[in-house]
């Protein structure tokens, strides 16, 4: 009975189906694990690219921070020159300072502002914040500001867990298919044990390629 | 039973053989999850290091608008503290000369560079921050003590830049030499498959060939999961 199974044409033809469907699975896992590892690249890329993006965005707000406060220092030290020539007594360094209040300073003024006019970046020391004005010119652009790489580093991240088990998945399918192989190449009392070895590892790998999938995917909110 | 001895033969070795390819085959999948594994830290190392490289660039470009912000106060009002201090001088010499109205104008841009570089002073960090004012009236500001705190972030940015490099070197290398083993574990493969086809002698010639190049490839992999 069981030689006659071995050696039936109609086992030949289940195994060479059996093996058409663990291609075809293996080719669509190996497909997965590779679309997979793509949106992987592409979430670091995508981050690395934020970042650029973000870093080019706060050297511009420093760089104009800091020209700001440069010109408001200007406007300070200034104010400070004048008020020592109209506390001197001298009636031409007052009239120097009535004529440098009238008509330099307005225009320092305007050069120096948001710090020169904004209270909010006026120190108890009498210096500037430097720190906050970044924060409010950051805040300008909100959506640069709201650009978060971590984030793309942190879904490629999970990509790529998922990468590594949808690889293991991979492995089993094609170890199934080896098995199979030898099998259908087989004609003794083992082709049964190695079909039924097969078909038990190609089962296994399916089922955990499922479940990777499952996990995975639900972790990501349904975002395949 | 010499027939049956005859009719045993062609299968003689054939189970070893084939458990000797079912350990192949998990070893190639343990080697194929390492390489993949490798592969994917090799990628995040990389990443990371080119993450940190924009961060620590920067970081360095701020830091050269600050030091540039905070030395060129500290350089103006240095100047301007010396520049009234010699209209201060220049003050006394006409004093001495007789010269009242010299006195007056030297005396007077004396208190207005004064008030310059006292305005300075105030927006200088150098004496504004304990951390670097001068520990004495006279003294000087801690510029040293300046320089290690600016570039403390860049450099920061700078080592993790430099352990993500290594560790994508590390990955990198150890992923290409996961390939080299399962190339090796390919020749396993195909070694063991001809032993299954051949019979006497020559089946277990391929065997046993099958096996040291297991064994070897088994060995070589642990040894690049141990360096």
């Amino acid at each position: 009975m069981l030689k006659r199974l071995i050696e039936s044409p109609r086992l030949d033809i289940f195994i060479a189906i059996v093996i058409a469907l663990v291609s075809v699975t293996t080719a669509l896992a190996a497909w997965r694990a590779s679309a997979v590892s793509s949106a992987a690249g592409d979430a670091a890329r995508l981050g690395l690219i934020d970042a650029v993006k973000k870093q080019a965005a706060e050297n511009e707000d420093w760089r104009k921070t800091y020209e700001q406060a440069s010109h408001a220092q200007t406007y300070a030290v200034t104010l400070a020159e004048l008020e020592s020539f109209e506390a001197s007594n001298n009636s031409i360094a007052e009239a120097q300072a009535k004529n440098l209040r009238q008509y330099l300073l307005p225009n320092l003024q305007l050069l120096a502002e948001p710090f020169s006019t904004d209270e909010k970046y006026l120190k108890p020391d009498g210096t500037y914040d430097l720190d906050q004005r970044f924060a409010d010119l950051k805040a300008e652009a909100p959506d640069l500001a709201a650009l978060d790489p971590l984030a793309s580093f942190e879904l490629a991240d999970q990509y790529g867990n998922e990468q590594r088990w949808l690889t293991v998945g991979v492995v089993l399918l094609a170890i199934s298919l080896f098995w199979l192989a030898i099998s259908e190449l087989s004609a003794k009392r083992s082709r049964l044990i190695m079909l039924m070895i097969g078909l038990g590892i190609y089962l296994f790998g399916v089922a955990w390629f499922i479940v990777v999938e499952i996990i995975f995917v639900s972790m990501r909110g349904g975002v395949l | 039973m010499s027939e049956q001895t005859i009719q045993d033969a062609p299968e003689r070795y054939k189970t070893s053989i084939m458990v000797l390819t079912l350990i192949t085959t998990i070893v190639t999948s343990i080697v194929a999850g390492l390489q993949a594994d490798a592969n994917i830290r090799a990628n995040n190392a990389n990443r990371d290091s080119q993450y940190y490289a924009i961060l620590a660039s920067s970081e360095v470009h701020r830091t050269g608008l600050q030091t540039t912000y905070d030395l060129n106060t500290l350089t103006s009002q240095s100047r301007e503290a010396q520049e009234s201090l010699v209209m201060q001088i220049t003050s006394l010499e006409l004093q001495e000369d007789g010269n009242e109205q010299g006195v007056a104008i030297s005396d007077v841009i004396a208190s207005a560079l004064q008030a310059r570089a006292d305005k300075l002073q105030a927006f200088s960090i150098f004496y504004t921050d304990a951390r670097y004012a001068p520990a004495t009236e006279d003294g000087l500001p801690n510029l040293e003590a300046y320089l290690v705190d600016v570039y403390d972030k860049a450099n920061e940015l700078t080592e993790k830049q430099n352990a993500a490099t290594d560790a994508y070197q590390e990955w990198s290398s150890k992923a290409d030499s996961y390939v080299g083993v399962l190339t090796v574990m390919a020749v396993a493969f195909f070694l063991f498959g001809l032993a299954q086809a051949a019979a006497g002698r020559m089946r277990l010639t391929f065997a046993v060939f099958g096996v040291v190049i297991l064994l070897g490839a088994s060995l070589w992999t642990i040894l690049i999961l141990v360096i």
